[in-house]
């Protein structure tokens, strides 16, 4: 028997058990294992390890696992308030600005008459106008990112406490 | 098993597709029952890897917690053509970089492999073969201990988990070729740790 028969054996034995080895190789390898002890005892050490492998479990404490699901559940119906929150917050945001865009004109003739009335420099009732449009929006992203850093410090508070 | 447990395996776990729909679209309602039932059916497989992977006990733990947190909040990135157990190694294993990055030490070479080794309750065995059988599972804990541990994670996830060898890929985020070339001096080394064990 040509000596590099068991190198070759012994990669096509581990090579079956990472990627599959082809028919003819399979053939091969059969053959050489019924007329080499070593290369055979080397196959079943294989096996043997992985079946050791396969077969090794671990002790999980119940109390983890229903640690885990009770703060998933606990988590999880904390997000879903606040996605309801945030919801309710989008919807009303997106009211504001379509009325703010429908009363847009309308607010500009009344700022520009107010201006005219008591003798403002353009520029003066022209930023009030601006100012007026633009104070719901800033107000809006000032509770949204209320919100957010709220969230975020629940969460941390969640996590720290169901440590 | 309970009905429950049967009705979560047999609806999630039939045709793969199937499978991952369901599961996706639970995860996008975050759905606590659904979550339960992941928990319960993953609980052993991903603490086990989560053990193997740190060596140690309560950091295992801690993490187990962290993934199925991570699983609820990032839920709604989880595709249903993916499986499910795929993405739970991948977020678990990034915790796992994550705490390692964090205290600056590397993934477990040793450590509490003790834990291992426990034969699970399957059946009726003789008190022989439990005899047999834990004492085979002390000497592959005590030998996976050894192991460095990218060839432990591989052969874990191959070989107890039965990941594809592109699912494992996708897992450690490493070419096809590494995975294959860990196992195989993964299997070597294991098995000349056994076969030393033995002597």
């Amino acid at each position: 028997m040509s000596d590099d028969v068991h190198p070759r054996a012994e990669h096509l034995i581990t090579a079956a058990r990472v990627e599959g080895i082809s028919p003819a190789e399979r053939e091969w390898l059969d053959a050489h294992l019924e007329s080499c002890a070593r290369c055979a005892e080397r196959a079943a050490a294989l096996e043997r390890a992985l079946a050791s492998l396969r077969s090794l479990s671990i002790p999980l404490d119940p109390a983890l696992v229903s640690a885990t699901q009770l703060r998933v559940r606990l988590r999880a119906q904390g997000l879903q308030e606040q996605e309801s929150r945030m919801r309710g917050l989008w919807v009303s945001c997106a009211l504001s600005w379509f009325l703010g865009a429908l009363s847009a004109p309308l607010l500009w003739r009344g700022f520009e008459w107010v201006g005219r009335r008591i003798a403002l420099p353009d520029l003066a009732w022209q930023t009030a106008f601006l100012f007026w449009w633009l104070v719901p929006g800033a107000a809006v992203g000032a509770v949204f990112a209320w919100q957010r850093a709220r969230g975020s410090s629940d969460n941390g508070h969640a996590a720290t406490q169901s440590r | 098993m309970d009905a429950a447990v049967c009705w979560f395996v047999n609806s999630v776990t039939s045709p793969m597709e199937h499978e991952g729909q369901a599961i996706a679209r639970g995860l996008r309602r975050r759905d606590p029952d659904l979550l339960d039932r992941l928990i319960e059916h993953y609980q052993y497989r991903l603490f086990r890897y989560l053990l193997l992977l740190t060596g140690n006990k309560e950091t295992a733990e801690d993490l187990f917690q962290e993934t199925w947190m991570r699983v609820l909040e990032c839920g709604r990135q989880f595709d249903s053509r993916w499986k499910f157990g795929t993405w739970l190694f991948t977020i678990a294993r990034n915790l796992v970089i994550d705490v390692r990055r964090r205290r600056h030490a590397p993934l477990a070479d040793a450590g509490d492999t003790e834990a291992l080794g426990e034969v699970p309750a399957t059946g009726e065995p003789s008190a022989f073969d439990l005899l047999a059988r834990r004492e085979a599972g002390a000497r592959v804990a005590a030998a996976l201990a050894r192991l460095p541990a990218t060839y432990r994670e591989v052969l874990v996830l191959r070989f107890q988990e039965d990941l594809a060898l592109e699912e494992i890929a996708a897992v450690v985020d490493a070419p096809l070729s590494t995975v294959k070339s860990r196992l195989y001096r993964g299997l070597d080394t294991l098995r000349q740790l056994l076969e030393g064990g033995r002597a």
